[in-house]
């Protein structure tokens, strides 16, 4: 019991850190420092420079992405158990939010949360940092910030944690389905439970390219592999099919090249930084995110993603969501980043002013502002933790309150004239002032 | 005599067993050195001939040796039937685990060497040698240890020797006295002993002539083995034949070479070795495979038969005839050597008959196949009855117009439940032995396909719009959903503790799931059951209303107004004495109503003087008017007016239905409007699409009553066709499961073992105070060779266990008398085991498994700190039970404990057994060391990391 107080009082430090920098202004911030970089030696430097990525492809002015102008919020006034919100999922008309202190089921035609449960309503713990849903049997998975994993399944919660299962660490960053399989992001490493067998594996230093084993998130690409985002770690590729048929070195280890914790020495070498916080696959390309800047790969070309290069909101980044090999959305601790249209390099942000509490979209196109959008609402808060989308939609989880962005209209790349530009909002064009400059340099300046 | 390596070498080549017992080096992965099991005539290289005491020569001539081959008679069959292992004793891996060496080694284990019909071996006592058989090593008795050497003292070999309760009944009380046997196997080395490495081979033998060579015993075996072959090896094995070589270094052998002028150890003369061994009467010459110690061999009468052997492995169809075949042994063959032999007088007939080993299976005389009905249905637009057979693996057919048995159809083992596609084409069964489902093709009257599912597979339920086919597994806590024009699966849904049974909702809509075993609780609460509710559209599970208090749950059926799901239940009072019976309240018995918003009442269906128990089954007429409920162990039908009953119910006020009425022995003559008699043990029901007729099928009498429901009377009666006799373990199978031992009737043995096996909930049994000494309940299922019984060991016999005791602490009713007592105590031990789920027969172990059984069979921590013996899990967990059958204390007492100490469990399907240690405290496997182990007294287990214990979890499961 004492060994669980420990580790629930280590994890609610770093949940609390979150928490902190939430309820604070959106006050430009350097990230921090690891405080323990990895320990191994750098891999060594190519001998021939990266295949340049191919430069980005022209659009003129007008030509836009589409800009989410309609949000609504949720928090604790509206239902939500807590407005400290790590979380959240959407499932048809189910949208399953987890929070500091509860879980909350949100009904999407009715608008409003229906239901939630803290540990007084059988939840097994109260934080709950991740949720996944078992699409062919309907059941929810829940990861636990120190109290591992639940599965809500026909009303009640069923709880598997490092005590009475083989899940490995109960502070579980994130989860993913693959199959009849759950796997989970913990703190020691990544365990896979088989549904079916009742298996547990655990994947860590012994039998992984771990060099650090602090999880920080995994994705299944719907194919044949499977993403571990790792702190200090890289990024780790895991062949389903290999690993089946016991053929071959499953692992495949995406590292920061240059082996450089401050800087960026080579461009476009890798991921751009070791200690990375999420990975989303989709078609074939992988979005990372981490602390120090985000990046993009499609099989041959890396690219390095950085706030003072797009617009994007900040370098320091909790999360990614992946739309399409195209369009990708960065959960920033200074706004959410939207990288609408890659080809083009066009970047949406959205913001909320922590003095008139309004929404704030901005386009940006090479770095360079196109347009400033005022709305009543945008994001709840700018410390975004969480995305996910659903549709045209997508639900944002913020360090306060839930963001719903609503999607009507939506479109994929750029269009002329579109149809946002025609409702409730202000649409300014930029004005070449020191206001509208790009964020502050990140730490890998 | 041949060096190590030679002998890898041929007899790799030469010999291949069985999977469970593959003596070959098999291609294995690269694992870490560790110590593997050479055989015995590794060590004979050194640890044989005068200057070393003839120890292999002891061991050669001792019973050790023939551990195995005796595993060929006929006793052997009787024992294993007494121990719940059907199949061969040779091939029983409980059986193996003290009659061979390295029985529970994986193939990687034993070196090429290595030859497992030897018996007991060297390495049983002493540990696998591979590491320590150097002679380098040998020579330093600690750098020998270090490497695994094992020097036993006499309590090891209790772990085989203590008696075992089928042993005793079939060869009689155990005469075994461990000093007198250990002074028998002494062997001690000479003081002055000297090593001499094959110093006894004989180097005169030609060996250059050309045709068949003599290739030895063991070549023989590879066919001639096993009851197909009339266990022709082991014949040999037990033979006088066989002991021949060892014969030649005993004194009396010395004395009789001596006077033969044979100044040498006679097994070096070739005139003394061509009586008592093969090669040596002719000049044919031998392979690296022949060996001197097998003595007079198969080819000392046959001839060489290398050429044999080789054209038995070559051949690709065993049906052409061998053109080599071997010499028929000659009266004149075995008078050159028993004519005049050292002046013993010989009958040759006497002795032809002695060694007869004719080709012929052993006529072996089975217990009749009884039918044991569980369930029955009717195959839509037909008037037919499928009646699924238990134990005869089939399913009847019934014409239920004539009342007669039509036909028969074979499915798999143990089947359990039948369910229909809406047409009637084709019938699926679910086999609970097999883990499978039998498709049956009604036209044909056939199994037309075999569907693999969970473990132990029960309820079966087609939902043939949706064309899903839905199977519970019972053992896996899951519900497979199977595509039925595909037979592939689509998901598997979690269920509850066992799922038992299903039905869906008259608008199919809902599939409610009984789940038999109340869930997890903490210590000193009541049972908490629930029901699954599946949304049959989306195939989810849609609710999980929960059962206070009741266990046991698995009768159900759906109102056909969809208002409520009615289900059977056992409400057990586990928290007090069960000598409670006396005021009518240790176990009580009743429905559920599972109302369509997830509330839930319950009522009895007990009455004050005379209970119901054991509810196993119920259907509810197509109007909605009577519910019939089965007592299987009081034969017995009650029929239930629902009207009365939901009537009752609402005119109650919520506390009535809460505090109430699920205890109230009085409110069941409100609603209970008829008790109908039954055949033996009725465990299904059905009742027909026009509500007029219901059917029971009677597991212990092979029939089906016929129940007119308007008369509530019974009518007929349906002889399926099973053997008139009732033998001893039949009845003892009708007295487990009656209630007419029981005060008033409340309760069977199968009311807390269903089905032999456990109902997972912790008993506080005796009258020494509420909540003193509670105790988890223990499967019977192979329970027989784990005496002594209860947790604290204080019952060494069933006879006890069942006896006064049952009477004294539960039953509170006259006892059984000594023929009942026989016959139950017969039955409970032949409850078989089921197989293993994690690691079906002769399956090797998983990389996973295999890492755990390194755990399991660890000696030293993670640190390299030596493991104590005694806090080693096979110390007290010693195959082949996985119990060294002792007490002992492994720091699990709490607070109302008496005691501490505690019987070792056995770890047979272990994993089927939860919750785990004495009390149940300890829900899953993992537990066990990560909650209830803070000291390292229960093995040590707190060096292990997380990924390590995830492995020997998954080894226990395959035990």
């Amino acid at each position: 019991m004492a060994n669980r107080r420990i580790l629930w009082a280590a994890a609610v430090a770093c949940c609390l850190a979150w928490s902190a920098r939430a309820a604070e202004p959106a006050a430009p911030t350097s990230p921090p420092k690891p405080e323990n970089p990895p320990a191994s030696s750098p891999p060594p430097k190519p001998e021939s420079p990266p295949p340049s990525s191919p430069p980005p492809t022209p659009a003129a002015p007008d030509e836009l992405p589409y800009v989410y102008t309609n949000w609504k919020h949720f928090t604790v006034a509206d239902g939500l158990p807590n407005d400290h919100i790590f979380a959240v999922k959407a499932d048809g008309n189910k949208v399953w939010v987890g929070t500091e202190n509860g879980l909350a089921l949100i009904d999407k035609r009715q608008g409003k949360v229906v239901r939630s449960w803290q540990e007084k309503d059988g939840l097994p713990f109260q934080a709950v940092t991740a949720i996944e849903v078992d699409k062919k049997t309907g059941d929810v998975w829940l990861g636990l910030f120190g109290g591992g994993l639940a599965r809500y399944s026909g009303g009640r919660f069923d709880h598997f944690n490092q005590f009475n299962s083989g899940l490995v660490n109960d502070v579980v960053y994130g989860i993913a389905m693959q199959g009849d399989n759950v796997w989970a992001a913990t703190t020691a490493g990544c365990s896979r439970y088989n549904t079916v067998t009742g298996e547990w594996k655990i994947f860590n230093e012994k039998n992984a390219p771990m060099e650090e084993i602090w999880n920080y998130g995994v994705a299944y690409d719907g194919k044949d592999k499977m993403y571990l985002a790792v702190w200090g770690s890289g990024c780790l590729e895991f062949d389903l099919k290999k690993d089946a048929e016991k053929r071959g070195d499953p692992w495949k280890v995406y590292l920061d090249p240059d082996g450089e914790m401050e800087i960026d020495l080579y461009r476009d070498d890798g991921i751009v930084h070791v200690i990375i916080t999420g990975v989303s696959p989709v078609n074939e390309v992988l979005w990372i995110s981490s602390y120090f800047g985000c990046c993009r790969y499609d099989g041959r070309h890396w690219r390095g993603i950085y706030a003072h290069e797009t617009g994007l909101p900040s370098d320091f980044t909790n999360n990614v969501k992946a739309r399409s090999e195209n369009e990708c959305w960065f959960a920033h601790d200074k706004g959410l980043g939207v990288f609408a249209d890659f080809p083009t390099e066009t970047v949406v942000t959205y913001t909320r002013d922590p003095n008139t509490l309004r929404g704030k979209a901005e386009v940006f196109r090479n770095g360079k502002v196109l347009k400033t959008v005022d709305m009543e609402r945008a994001v709840p808060h700018s410390f975004i933790i969480n995305i996910d989308h659903d549709g045209s939609d997508t639900w944002v989880a913020t360090g306060k309150g839930l963001g719903w962005a609503i999607g009507d209209g939506y479109y994929a790349g750029l269009k002329k004239d579109p149809d946002w530009m025609k409702g409730a909002v202000k649409i300014s064009d930029p004005v070449p002032s020191s206001e509208t400059a790009p964020a502050p340099a990140p730490a890998k300046q | 005599m041949l060096s190590r390596g030679v002998w890898l070498a041929a007899i790799a080549a030469v010999f291949c067993w069985g999977d469970w017992i593959s003596m070959t080096a098999t291609a294995a992965p690269a694992r870490p050195k560790q110590p593997v099991y050479v055989g015995a005539k590794v060590c004979a290289e050194c640890h044989d001939g005068a200057h070393m005491g003839n120890q292999f020569n002891i061991w050669l001539q001792s019973r050790h040796a023939g551990a195995f081959t005796s595993l060929a008679m006929p006793e052997a069959r009787q024992i294993a039937r007494w121990s719940g292992i059907p199949g061969e004793p040779q091939q029983s891996v409980y059986c193996l685990g003290c009659h061979a060496t390295a029985a529970e080694a994986e193939p990687w284990e034993r070196d090429a060497t290595f030859f497992a019909k030897d018996g007991i071996q060297c390495e049983k006592c002493h540990g696998p040698g591979s590491e320590y058989a150097d002679e380098d090593v040998m020579m330093d008795r600690e750098a020998a240890m270090r490497a695994g050497l094992v020097i036993p003292t006499k309590d090891f070999c209790v772990n085989c020797h203590v008696e075992k309760g089928s042993h005793r009944i079939v060869l009689g009380p155990a005469k075994f006295n461990l000093d007198d046997a250990w002074n028998q196997i002494a062997h001690p080395t000479p003081k002055d002993w000297k090593l001499e490495v094959n110093g006894l081979v004989v180097k005169s033998q030609p060996n250059d002539a050309t045709g068949a060579k003599y290739t030895g015993s063991a070549a023989c075996s590879e066919c001639h083995f096993g009851s197909s072959s009339g266990y022709q090896f082991s014949k040999w094995r037990d033979s006088a034949h066989a002991d021949a070589y060892a014969k030649l270094g005993t004194a009396e052998a010395l004395e009789i070479a001596a006077k033969a002028g044979v100044k040498d150890d006679p097994r070096q003369s070739t005139d003394c070795l061509k009586c008592h061994a093969s090669a040596y009467r002719d000049t044919a010459g031998y392979l690296d495979s022949y060996v001197d110690y097998e003595g007079v061999g198969c080819e000392a009468c046959h001839g060489p038969g290398s050429d044999h052997a080789d054209e038995v492995s070559s051949r690709t169809d065993p049906q052409v005839a061998l053109k080599v075949k071997m010499k028929k042994a000659a009266r004149e063959d075995c008078m050159v050597c028993h004519a005049d032999a050292h002046g013993k007088p010989f009958d040759f007939d006497a002795a032809l008959k002695k060694i007869a080993h004719p080709s012929v299976a052993p006529v072996v005389e089975n217990e009749p196949t009884y039918k044991s009905p569980l369930n029955v249905t009717l195959r839509p637009g037909a008037r037919e009855l499928y009646v699924v057979c238990n134990t005869s693996n089939s399913v009847v057919i019934v014409d239920a117009a004539a009342g007669k048995p039509v036909g028969e159809i074979p499915v798999g083992g143990q089947p359990i439940d039948v369910a229909f596609t809406d047409d009637g084409a084709r019938a699926f069964v679910s086999n609970r032995l097999d883990d499978s489902v039998s498709v049956i093709d009604t036209q044909t009257r056939k199994v037309t396909a075999t569907i693999h599912v969970g473990d132990e597979p029960h309820g079966v339920l087609v939902d043939t719009a949706r064309k899903h086919l839905y199977v519970l597994n019972t053992s896996s806590d899951t519900i497979a959903v199977i595509d039925i024009e595909t037979l592939e699966p689509i998901k598997r849904l979690a269920a509850g503790r066992s799922p038992w049974d299903l039905a869906m909702t008259a608008d199919g809509q809902r599939i409610y799931v009984s789940n038999m075993y109340s869930n997890f609780v903490p210590r000193h609460r009541p049972s908490v059951s629930e029901v699954s509710v599946i949304d049959a559209e989306r195939v989810v599970a849609d609710s999980r209303p929960l059962v206070n208090g009741a266990n046991l749950i698995q009768g159900v059926a759906t109102h056909p107004s969809g208002r409520f799901t009615l289900v059977t239940l056992l409400r057990t009072k586990n928290l007090v004495p069960m000598t409670r019976a006396l005021q009518g309240w240790t176990i009580t018995n009743g429905l559920g109503v599972i109302w369509a918003d997830g509330k839930v009442d319950q009522v009895l269906l007990d009455q004050p003087g005379l209970f119901f128990p054991d509810p196993a089954a119920m259907a509810i007429t197509p109007d909605g008017k009577w519910a019939l409920v089965i007592s299987s162990s009081t034969d017995r039908v009650a029929v239930v007016d629902i009207e009365k009953l939901i009537a009752m119910l609402e005119s109650a006020t919520p506390q009535e239905r809460e505090k109430i009425i699920p205890n109230h022995l009085g409110k069941s003559s409100e609603f209970v409007v008829g008790m109908i008699s039954t055949g033996v043990c009725p465990r299904g029901l059905l009742i027909t699409p026009d509500g007029k007729t219901a059917y029971v099928a009677n597991s212990l009498d092979d029939t089906l009553s016929v129940i007119d429901i308007a008369r509530r009377e019974l009518v007929g009666s349906i002889d399926l066709g099973g053997p008139r006799v009732i033998t001893q373990v039949r009845y003892g199978d009708r007295l487990f499961h009656s209630a007419n031992i029981t005060f008033r009737r409340q309760f069977s043995c199968s009311s807390c073992h269903p089905d032999g096996h456990i109902d997972k909930i912790t008993y506080d049994t005796e009258p020494d105070g509420i909540g003193v000494d509670p105790v988890d309940n223990k499967t019977l299922r192979g329970i027989l060779d784990t005496a002594p019984f209860k947790w604290n060991g204080k019952n060494p016999t069933f006879s006890r266990q069942c006896g006064a005791r049952l009477s004294c602490f539960f039953t509170r009713i006259q006892p059984f008398n000594a023929e009942e007592l026989a016959a139950l105590d017969l039955f409970i031990c032949t409850i078989p085991r089921p197989p293993n789920y994690f690691r079906p027969l002769g399956a090797p172990l998983t990389d996973t498994q295999s890492r755990g059984r390194a755990i399991f069979t660890r000696t030293m921590t993670n640190d390299g700190r030596v493991i104590p013996v005694e806090n080693r899990c096979t110390t007290c967990h010693f195959p082949p039970l996985y119990t060294d059958r002792r007490l002992h204390d492994v720091g699990t007492r709490v607070d109302d404990d008496t005691s501490g100490v505690f019987d070792t469990p056995h770890l047979s399907n272990i994993y089927d057994s939860a919750p785990f240690l004495h009390n149940g405290m300890a829900p899953s496997l993992e537990e066990i060391w990560t909650r209830y182990n803070p000291n390292d007294t229960h093995g040590i287990s707190n060096d292990m990391t997380k990924d390590q214990l995830n492995d020997l979890v998954e080894y226990l499961k395959t035990l």
